[in-house]
């Protein structure tokens, strides 16, 4: 089976040969083309090379049209990305300090504007051409209510969200809404044809659950509304969402979540009731020091009670860059085999 | 003094209502405890409540933390001053986040701790060279270094702690100064830290001030 018969088949409620698996290497690329991080990043059709090597390379489920996050920023008026060798870009300017930055923030129209916009464009699209149906291409947006993290400092934002004035709040999250929402149907026009929405700030590590009534579900709600849901997957981000799943598969149209090594699989999938897709995370900072064995154990024990789900995926999360890659390919080895649904396996 | 004002900061706290707690400081401070009871008595009680993972009926978040551990900073700053004796510091500790790193939460959540359990707290601020978390140190006579870092990269790379660890061994310092680091990526590997060249690390701000209070006694020791 390919990467996307998997995929239509658990969407299908049917049972593939194995669990799909879905692995986020993202600088990588940069490495495995001989490049600096920076260089990489320059140019669409770099991390589309990048991307395309990797997936041939180690043999996963799904092709990612992402960059990096901070791109999000970028695309809204940050001028200074902070690049290292052996990471992630990093928001380096705030574009919002001041409460009339929020009345200025101006949302794109047309996505396809931004010179940035318009180089991930072009890697999903070479993506998809080289996928060629085989492959899953995957794209990410960030959630309404976590963007405001990377234009004004996570600090900012909760000052703003737990005592700041309510109008401002509400201008800044609507217009973070906008921005999702055309970004969503951009990537989709692009090409993607599953997108990731993550929502760290949302999680029940930041948030509680009043919080979450009263401002996250509202702003995922408008998020969504009226652009169609089944494409997308409801992402961790790296917080925890078990103890929000039950809300959000009862009051969203989500039917896909991403949950968090720390969150208990068995939990998620009783509280899903089999009325959504389930992807189990490894806990990839694991990966860095660990041995063969103990990954190993790591992805047999998710195989195992994923494998009781109907529908069930794995995945990592943002994979470190100084995972080597000999842990990378025992985790995947792993996966597949423990993934298999064969008689016996 | 009255139990209800312990309650009420801790409740206003945990619903994250800034207004409500700050107005029972007011109360209490009107109803005639003393700024020392304030703190002691109020402030720090609840943080260690609740950052301190006391409360095992819900999931306590980091908007939780962080403003528990603001109006602790913003009470503490205002209230020392009134103080009757100038209160005894537990120690010197300088504060930042890594070289590359632009995250300040976890930074800010154990600066304000730390400030209400009455260490004197040098915050560096984000993105901060490891010279200057040394250079700080011994130009302020600190006794603990503690880096914070949100990404794998800034917390395991050359410029990071581990960098910060060199330098003190370079500079003969590792008896005088401890390192102890926190955030997201310790969480996920707990033995993470002795590769970052830590003496120690902490999940959350409560347990980092008992940790540091710890490397403290262990520098005034030698």
């Amino acid at each position: 089976m390919t990467g996307m018969q998997r995929f239509q088949a658990i969407m299908a409620g049917q049972l593939p040969d194995r669990v799909p698996v879905l692995c986020n290497l993202l600088d990588q690329g940069a490495r495995e083309l001989g490049m600096s991080i920076k260089e990489y990043y320059r140019r669409g059709e770099n991390v589309a090379e990048g991307q395309l090597h990797m997936r041939k390379k180690y043999g996963y489920d799904s092709l990612l049209g992402l960059f990096y996050v901070a791109m999000e920023a970028e695309m809204l008026g940050c001028r200074s990305i902070i690049y290292a060798e052996d990471g992630p870009p990093n928001v380096g300017q705030l574009i919002i300090s001041e409460p009339e930055d929020i009345r200025r923030l101006q949302i794109p129209d047309d996505m396809e504007e931004l010179p940035r916009f318009r180089e991930l464009s072009a890697c999903i699209r070479i993506l998809k051409r080289e996928a060629a149906g085989r492959f899953p291409v995957i794209g990410v947006v960030t959630a309404s209510f976590t963007l405001p993290a990377m234009l004004m400092g996570i600090s900012g934002w909760l000052n703003l969200f737990l005592s700041g004035p309510t109008e401002l709040r509400s201008l800044l999250l609507e217009k973070c809404s906008q921005f999702c929402r055309r970004q969503i149907l951009a990537l989709r026009q692009a090409g993607a044809d599953l997108i990731v929405y993550t929502n760290s700030v949302g999680t029940a590590t930041f948030v509680t659950s009043r919080q979450f009534h009263d401002l996250v579900l509202p702003s995922v709600l408008r998020d969504l509304e009226g652009i169609g849901t089944g494409d997308l997957v409801y992402f961790n981000g790296g917080g925890q969402i078990n103890p929000q799943l039950k809300t959000l598969v009862e009051q969203t149209p989500l039917r896909a979540f991403y949950i968090n090594p720390f969150d208990d699989i068995g939990e998620a999938a009783g509280m899903l009731n089999g009325q959504a897709l389930l992807v189990g995370t490894i806990n990839d900072i694991r990966l860095i020091n660990g041995s063969k064995e103990e990954i190993d154990d790591q992805v047999k024990g998710i195989m195992e009670q994923g494998k009781r789900v109907t529908g069930f995926a794995f995945g990592t999360l943002m994979m470190p860059y100084v995972i080597p890659e000999e842990n990378i390919r025992a985790m995947l080895e792993s996966a597949y085999r423990y993934g298999s649904y064969k008689r016996g396996a | 003094m009255e139990n209800r004002y312990l309650n009420d900061y801790f409740d206003a706290v945990f619903d994250t209502d800034r207004d409500r707690a700050l107005e029972v400081i007011r109360q209490a401070l009107d109803g005639g405890v003393t700024p020392e009871e304030v703190i002691f008595g109020i402030i720090v009680p609840s943080m260690e409540k609740m950052i301190g993972g006391m409360v095992t009926d819900s999931l306590v978040t980091l908007s939780q933390h962080f403003l528990a551990s603001q109006i602790a900073e913003e009470v503490t700053d205002m209230l020392i001053p009134r103080f009757a004796t100038a209160p005894e510091m537990q120690g010197h500790v300088i504060i930042g986040s890594s070289f590359g790193d632009f995250h300040g939460l976890g930074k800010k959540i154990v600066g304000g701790c730390l400030r209400a359990k009455m260490f004197q707290v040098t915050d560096l601020g984000i993105n901060v060279r490891p010279e200057r978390f040394v250079e700080a140190a011994v130009n302020g006579g600190a006794q603990v270094i503690s880096v914070s870092s949100m990404m794998v990269h800034t917390a395991l790379g050359d410029m990071g702690s581990r960098r910060v660890r060199q330098l003190l061994r370079e500079g003969g310092l590792e008896e005088r100064i401890k390192l102890i680091v926190g955030g997201a990526p310790y969480r996920y590997d707990e033995q993470l830290y002795l590769q970052a060249g830590a003496d120690a690390w902490a999940a959350t701000a409560v347990e980092g001030a008992e940790i540091i209070s710890r490397l403290i006694k262990e520098v005034r020791a030698q």
